[in-house]
Order: C-alpha cells, then structure tokens, then sequence
C-alpha cells in the first residue's frame, strides 16, 4: 500500500505506548492502527491492559512514552474534553450516566461540547438559544429513534434496567457525532436478548455512520461475529492482531488464554475461567 | 313509508367504493387532519390533501411496477401512516389488500401470502423484509417487496426490493407522463371488487381468508356511523392490527367516513403515554389491552401507600355502587350520590386522566368477551366502556348502547344502511347458535368454497357462537358452540366463561379450563401473572429463583386457590372448578400455544400438557414433569419441575 493512500484510510494511530502505575507495567510498547469504517476489537484476559489502553486513548491516562494520532492530529497530550470536541466519543464499562436525570437530558449533555449558549443566556432564554435548543433536540430525538428507545424517553435514568441504561451511555457518546466511537463492554451483564440488540446496533452504526469502533468486549462470540480486527492483549504485551480467523488460530492466542496448548477452542466462554484468575493474581 | 323513516336515521352515502370515498372526503376538507404520527418525540399532522397525494403517489408507483387490477398486495407492520397510505394506495389500484400482524412467523406468512395470491409485499422494516427473503423461493408469484423503514438495509442489494420513498418518486414521475391515470382507476372500481382479505386468527387448522369488498368495508363502517354517538375529527388511535377485520372496520372505513382524525402511535410500547398526549375521544382495544390496563391500575396502587390505597378503595367504593345504580338500575341508597362528587373529584378523576381517558367518549372493547369484572371496574372509574361484539365474516353485530344496560347481555343490534343490502337480522337455532344475514352479507373464505358451505345455513351466517335468549329477549354470549363441554356427567358447562373472569385477577395472565366427557368435572391449568405475583411474593417475603418456583410456592398456591374459589361462587355447582395446577411454564405464542390474539389453542394445549391433566384426575397430589421450550432465537430446551395438584373444597373457603 502507498504510505499517502494509507494515510488517508486511516482514522487513529497509536505508537509505541508505554503506560505504568508505580513499579507495575500496564502497556508496554503498544502499536496499532484503526482504518476508517472498521470495527476493532480489543481482547485479552482480566488485566491485560485493556481499559487502561482505551484510557490513554481517551485521555484519562496520559502515556509515559508514545503517541496517538487522530485524524492526522496528534492528540497525546489533548484532555478530554478537547478530544471529544475532535469527534472522540466513548461509553463506560461501569455506566457514568446522571441517575437523576431523564433519558433524554442524559443524551442531551452529549451536545454539551456542542453548545454555545452560556448559562446567563440560558436563563434569559433569547430566541437564538431556543432555536439552538430545538436544533440539539432534534438531534437528540434522532438518536432516541435510532435506538428505539422513545418509550423511555422521559423516565428517570436512575430506575431503568441495566441494559437500557448501557444504551442510554452510548445514546450519549452518539450525540456527540462522533468521528470514532470507543465502547468499553457494552455487552457485560447483559442478557442474550439485549446482547443481540446491542450487537445489531453497533453493526448498525458503522453502517449508516460509517466510523470506526473500537471495542473492548469479553464476549467472544459477540466479538467473533461483528469485528473487522482484533487487537489480542496479555500482561500489558500486544501478542496479535488480525482478522477474527486468524487470530481463532493463532498459536501465541491460544497459550495467552490457557496458559499453554490446548484442542479446545480457545475462545470459547470456558477459556476465559483461567486467565481471569491469573489476571487478578497479577494486578493484586 | 317505514322504509322512508329508516332511511331517514342514515346520513346519506356518498361513495360506494373507499376510494371514492376518500376523494370525496379530500374534496371537502382538504385542509383538515387527517393522520397524525408522533415521529421525533412531535406529532406530525397530514392533511386530507397531504394524504390524497401520497396514496396517489404509492398506487401510481404500484401501476408503474406492474400491479394489476385483482392482484393482491400483501401489507406488514405495526399501525403506522405507510401501513395505512399503502392500504388506500392498492384500493384506489383496485388491487386487494391482505394485512398481517408484525409477529407473524415466516411459516404463517407464507401461507397467508401463498393462499392470497399477493403479488407485491409492504414491509415496514428490516424484520419484515427478512421473513418476506426467507420463504421467497416458495413464492413464485412475489414480485417486489417494498419496504418504508430502511434502517438496518443500507447494504441490501436485491433487485426484489424498493424502498417505499422510491415508489412515490417512481408513481411521481408515472403520473406525470400517464395523466389522468390515477383518476381513472378511482372512476373505475366496483364496490363489489374484494377490497380486504382478511385471515381469521386460526383456533384450529390453518387460517381462513375472509372476502370484504368495498360494500362489506362500507356497510360495516355505516353501521357504526349511524348507530354510535360519534363526533366527527374525534382523535382516534388506531391500535389494533389492521390484521384483525375490526380495524379494517374502525380505523379504515370509520375513519375515512366520519371521518376520524386517525392518530398512530409512535412506538407500540408508548402507547400509554400516547394515549394520555392525545386525549383520545374513541378508543378501540381487544380484552387484553383493557385487561391490562384494569390490570395497570390494580398493580399501581399495590404500590401505592396506605394513606392512598385507604383513599382510592373508598373513591372506587362510591364509584362502583352507582355506577350499578346507573347501568344495571339497582336501586341505591341515597347517601352514595352525595358521594359522588367527592369520589368523582378527588379519586375517579385523577385516575381517568392518569389513564389518559379524560376526553375518552366511546371506550369499546371487540374481539372475544370479556369478564363483566373488567366492565364493572371501568364503569365505576366513570368510564363507559361498552362491548362490540361481531365476526369477520358478516360484521358488526351489536353494542350497549345509552347508559342503561346489562353487562352481562350482548347489547342492541345494528342495523344496516338500506342501500347497501337486505335488513341486518339475526336468529337463534334450536342447538342455541347465533346466526345473521343481510347487509352487506357474507361473501365466502378466499379459494375455500367447501369451507364457505359449511359456514352457511340456507342463506344464513353460521356464527358458532353459543348464545341464550333471557326472558326480556335480550342476547347473553355463552361460549363457541364447539366449546361448550359436556362432562361425563353428563352436565354442560362454558369454559371460556370462566377462563375469562379467572383472567381478571391480578394474579392470574391465563387459564385453561378442562373437562369433557371422559372428565367427572372441571379443573383448570393457571399461567400465574408473573410480574403481579412476583411482586405480591417480594412484599410477603416468599423467596423464590425461577418462574416454576414461584408458580409452586406453597403460599402462591394458596393464592390462586382463593381467586378460583372467587371465580366459583359465581358458578353453579356443576361448572365449579374442583382442581387446579400452576403451571410451571408462561403460556408463548411463540410456541404455537397461544394464537398471536392470545387466544388459547386449546387442543394443542391439551395435548402438550397431557400428562399433566392425565394426573389431575388420577388423583396425583405431585409429581415431576419435563416441558419443551423454544426460545425466540430459535434455540430449545427444557423446563424441569416438581409440580403439586390443588384440590379446592366447594363448601367452604380454600383456607
């Protein structure tokens, strides 16, 4: 592939990062790429480096060593703020919604970066920050559509199920219009139902939004099924990438999820009860 | 002379054909509301004109797709303006319209679309158009699919699909170079061209496609017309499934002939709060949606602090007592109208509003039959809910109408506009089954002329309904004919009577009555309302893990067992209920248990759970079962329990 045409196809880069807390290495030397348009799976066992990873790309962490590049833009040092202002959106694993709040006002403060209006003006209310509020409203209504979540559009977040909740926290980062969308287990603790809408909608999004996904997801046949490349973590160590088939075959996957060779497939649900406990070994 | 002053009840008919009419009606009031969807969180309004242009649109685009005169448009998905639009679309093409409820599996649809003959399908969405993909190889005479909702189908590329914009823009373009076309066709259709096929539900074997033309669509809207105290640009919501012949009834021909200010919900589950934006003025539910809504209300205010409870038990006290006074002329002592007003006031009130049927002037309910309970509940609420009671095949038949009336008959007969066809009458045979003629009249089941003869006794609609005459010859609705079960005793009893007032309790989302004649008397399998009891048990502190567990919780029983000693004391002692068994398992549409009305499929059931019932009668006080399921990803497994036999004593209470 030419260098310039590359360039242009690709939405985030991220070099060489190097992250630790204290004496304990959490990345070390983390490379990777994610083209526009794609969905980008980030696996690995508990510990591996996966939500620090996705901090350091959303401004959480700031990396020791490294960079990250998006949109042609380095943007290692940005805060957060700034990065969801370029068009960097990202749902939670644990949900940071406002409990107290509607659905709709949850969604709403996606447009905040979004907003110009000051609260002085807000509270005089001048016809320009009621058109600007009808303008966001529709915006938010759109999404409330293409969730099809109208029928909790009023309810307080606080009393809705967690799966509803999961999709209010990603009704949020959409609001954002976001040129890439970094989703952090947004299928944990869901039920089979729930998992397979949410998988329709992450396809969905991709689709009609065309940006890229980056993924960090524990479900393996979710993630088998709705990647277009999985990045595979261990010990803070990036041991593959690739697409879904080769990295199911991949030798150095297998050992990083048994421990060692195995004839059952690695990738499996079962697979995942070792790693979890070495993980926790490991960060404890 | 008699004739003349009949006549002179009826407003005039303008059209003889829906598409007529609806021109008619666009000339009118081209600036009136017609439809209304909340899309975005807004109520979106199209007028008359509006809506006339689309339907010209779509059914030119139909024309320009090749649709012929006769052929058969096949339309699925919820209540929505397209589902509508596209309706009026392929009448005005003098094509016939088939409609089908959005859960209907690819099985079913492919044998409703095969018997139909469709040769064009409305899908709304990417569901939809999937079923439709999946069993297209075994319809050799579909030829498009058009669909309204494109989400999800951005990268489908097959040349059988077109999204419904598409077809306004391609009928745009048709009308233009073939002017006058659209007028023409209106010109052109016969009010006795089929306008609707529609598939009765099915309780056994597979569905019939009842024959509606225009006349039978017009006949039917008519006699609602001119015998219910209707306002015209009522708000109404269409809610039942145009599937179902009372929507074809209510929303497309009442609608357009009164005509209606037809509101579409923005999704199914908002509609309650749909229904309270809106203030509907007309309100047309089966059973269950009442059902559900008394059900609503009765599990809100289990929730409910003592202080209102106390409130709200007192409120509804005053309003049952005159509202009995009102309906069902019982004399009352004086002291409950002075109540009134304060119950109405600070109780009856604030509940219709919360239900959003402060401005409801016309709540009906049509389908099956429903508990006179559920009735009396509404009425003392201060809503008048009333029963319309029909079939498919002939129509409407009656209603309550005017404030007096017994719950427990069937109401006043309609009666038929006189150009349309002979006088609307009815009679009962000796074996006590309901039969009608006249009117716009049965037209036969679509390719079945067998089973249109079995349906027809010299002339006569054969309804299979079993009814009793009381002294003042009014009409009480007992059971189907064919359900009404004779025990070995010899002694008849409705089981579907008591399966319906079982369904009023909170606690209970269905029941299955048994007894036949290999059977000494009546017992009865209970689906548990599992959201209500489960409740009830976390606020009894009853601990439990699954749904069978909860359903044989000993206290949970005990439960059950009380609201059927309710349910017998209304019974003569043959029909009692002697025993039951909670099953451990929700009774699924899914797994062809229920049809998608909910209706029971009671042979299927009996089977299914034979062993079951085998033990009720053995005298089995408990025993381990095994039942199939099939979840809805198409995955099986398979529900293990210890299930116990409940006998309940007839003299004294269950305890």
């Amino acid at each position: 592939m030419e260098p310039g045409q590359e360039k242009k196809d690709i939405a985030l880069y991220v070099e060489g990062i190097y992250l630790s807390f204290g004496g304990i290495r959490v990345l070390n030397d983390i490379s990777f790429h994610v083209q526009e348009g794609e969905i980008l799976s980030i696996i690995g066992p508990n510990g591996a480096g996966k939500t620090s990873l996705l901090n350091c790309l959303s401004g959480f962490y700031k990396p020791e060593r490294g960079s990250v590049v998006f949109n042609d833009r380095d943007i290692t040092k940005l805060p957060i703020h700034r990065r969801a202002k370029l068009g960097m959106a990202r749902t939670f694993q644990g949900i940071q919604l406002y409990p107290g709040m509607s659905v709709l006002s949850n969604i709403l403060t996606g447009r905040h970066v979004a907003m110009k209006t000051n609260f002085l003006q807000a509270f005089i209310h001048w016809p320009w920050v009621h058109r600007e509020e009808i303008k966001h409203r529709r915006i938010v209504e759109e999404i409330i559509d293409f969730l099809e979540i109208e029928s909790i559009r009023d309810n307080i977040v606080g009393e809705l199920g967690y799966g509803l909740r999961k999709l209010v926290d990603l009704g949020r980062a959409l609001a954002l219009r976001p040129k890439i969308l970094i989703m952090d287990e947004p299928m944990a603790g869901m039920n089979m139902e729930e998992k397979e809408d949410m998988a329709r909608f992450i396809l969905d999004i991709e689709e009609f939004l065309s940006i890229p996904i980056i993924l960090v997801e524990h479900d393996m046949e979710v993630v088998m099924d709705i990647s277009d490349r999985i990045v595979v973590l261990d010990f803070g160590n990036l041991v593959a990438q690739g697409k879904p088939d080769e990295i199911r075959k991949n030798p150095v996957v297998i050992k990083a999820y048994l421990g060692e060779e195995d004839e059952q497939d690695p990738l499996s649900y079962k697979a995942w009860d070792k790693p979890i406990e070495d993980g926790d070994k490991n960060e404890g | 002379m008699k004739g003349d002053q009949q006549k002179r009840r009826f407003p005039p008919l303008e059209a003889d054909t829906v598409p007529r009419l609806l021109r008619t009606r666009t000339q009118q009031y081209p600036d009136k509301i017609f439809m209304r969807r909340k899309h975005l969180g807004i109520w979106q309004a199209h007028t008359f004109s509006e809506v006339y242009e689309k339907v010209k649109n779509i059914c030119l685009g139909l024309l320009a797709l090749g649709l012929q005169e006769g052929e058969t448009v096949a339309i699925i998905g919820e209540n929505e303006l397209e589902t509508f639009w596209s309706e009026y679309a392929a009448f005005c093409g003098c094509a016939k319209v088939v409609c089908l409820y959005p859960d209907t599996t690819p099985d079913e649809l492919h044998y409703v679309l095969d018997n139909s003959e469709t040769v064009m399908v409305v899908a709304e969405d990417q569901e939809q158009v999937d079923k439709t993909l999946d069993i297209r190889h075994r319809l050799e005479r579909l030829r498009k699919v058009i669909f309204w909702d494109p989400r999800g189908m951005w990268s489908y590329h097959d040349s059988l699909l077109m999204d419904l914009a598409e077809v306004q823009e391609k009928g745009k373009r048709y009308g233009e170079q073939h002017p006058g076309l659209f007028e023409q066709k209106v010109d052109s259709g016969k009010k006795t061209d089929i306008a609707v096929l529609s598939y009765t539900s099915g309780t056994s074997g597979n569905p019939k496609g009842v024959i509606m033309d225009h006349n039978f669509l017009l006949d039917n809207a008519m006699r609602l017309h001119a015998n219910l105290p209707l306002k015209k640009f009522s708000p109404y919501l269409s809610y039942l499934s145009p599937a179902w012949a009372t929507e074809q009834f209510f929303g497309v021909g009442l609608g357009l002939l009164l005509p209606f200010e037809l509101n579409f919900p923005e999704e199914p589950e908002t509609i309650l709060a749909n229904i309270r934006e809106l203030g509907a003025g007309l309100l047309v539910f089966g059973p269950r949606q009442w059902e559900s809504l008394a059900s609503t209300v009765q599990s809100h205010m289990l929730d409910a602090g003592p202080l209102r409870r106390f409130i709200y038990n007192l409120g509804l006290k005053v309003g049952y007592k005159v509202a009995a006074a009102r309906t069902e002329r019982k004399s009352v002592n004086a002291f409950w109208y002075v109540a009134y007003p304060f119950a109405e006031q600070f109780v009856l009130k604030s509940l219709r509003d919360n239900l959003g049927l402060k401005y409801c002037y016309l709540p009906i309910s049509g389908g099956s039959a429903m508990a006179p309970d559920v009735f009396r509940f509404f009425h003392a609420m201060g809503i008048k809910l009333r029963n319309a009671y029909g079939a498919s095949e002939a129509g409407m038949f009656t209603t309550h109408m005017g404030d007096k009336f017994d719950l427990e008959t069937l109401g006043t007969w309609y009666k038929s506009h006189p150009d349309i066809g002979p006088p609307f009458e009815w009679r009962v045979t000796k074996e006590g089954e309901l039969q009608v003629r006249g009117g716009a009249g049965f037209q036969g089941y679509y390719r079945d002329p067998e089973k249109t003869r079995e349906a027809l006794d010299e002339g006569w609609f054969k309804t299979g309904d079993a009814v009793r005459m009381t002294d003042d010859g009014q009409l009480i609705y007992l059971d189907r004919v064919k359900d009404l079960r004779e025990l070995s005793n010899g002694y008849r009893f409705p089981p579907q009577f008591i399966e319906t007032r079982l369904r009023f309790s909170p606690f209970i989302k269905d029941a299955i009555i048994l007894g036949d004649k290999e059977k000494p008397y009546v017992s009865a399998l209970i689906n548990i309302d599992s959201e209500n009891t489960g409740r009830w048990a976390e606020k009894n502190n009853i601990a439990y893990a699954t749904f069978p567990d909860l359903s044989q919780n000993k206290q949970v029983r005990e439960l059950v067992r009380g609201e059927l000693y309710r349910v017998n004391q209304m019974l003569d002692p043959g029909s009692r209920v002697k025993s039951f068994i909670n099953l451990p398992k929700e009774l699924d549409p899914d797994e062809a248990e229920l049809t998608r009305t909910r209706k029971l499929r009671r042979g299927f059931l009996e089977e299914k759970y034979g062993e079951m019932i085998g033990n009720i009668y053995e005298g089995v006080n408990e025993f381990k079962t095994e039942i199939p399921v099939k979840y809805q990803d198409g995955r099986t497994g398979v529900v293990r329990a210890d299930v116990f036999v409940n006998l309940i004593e007839t003299n004294h209470s269950g305890d």
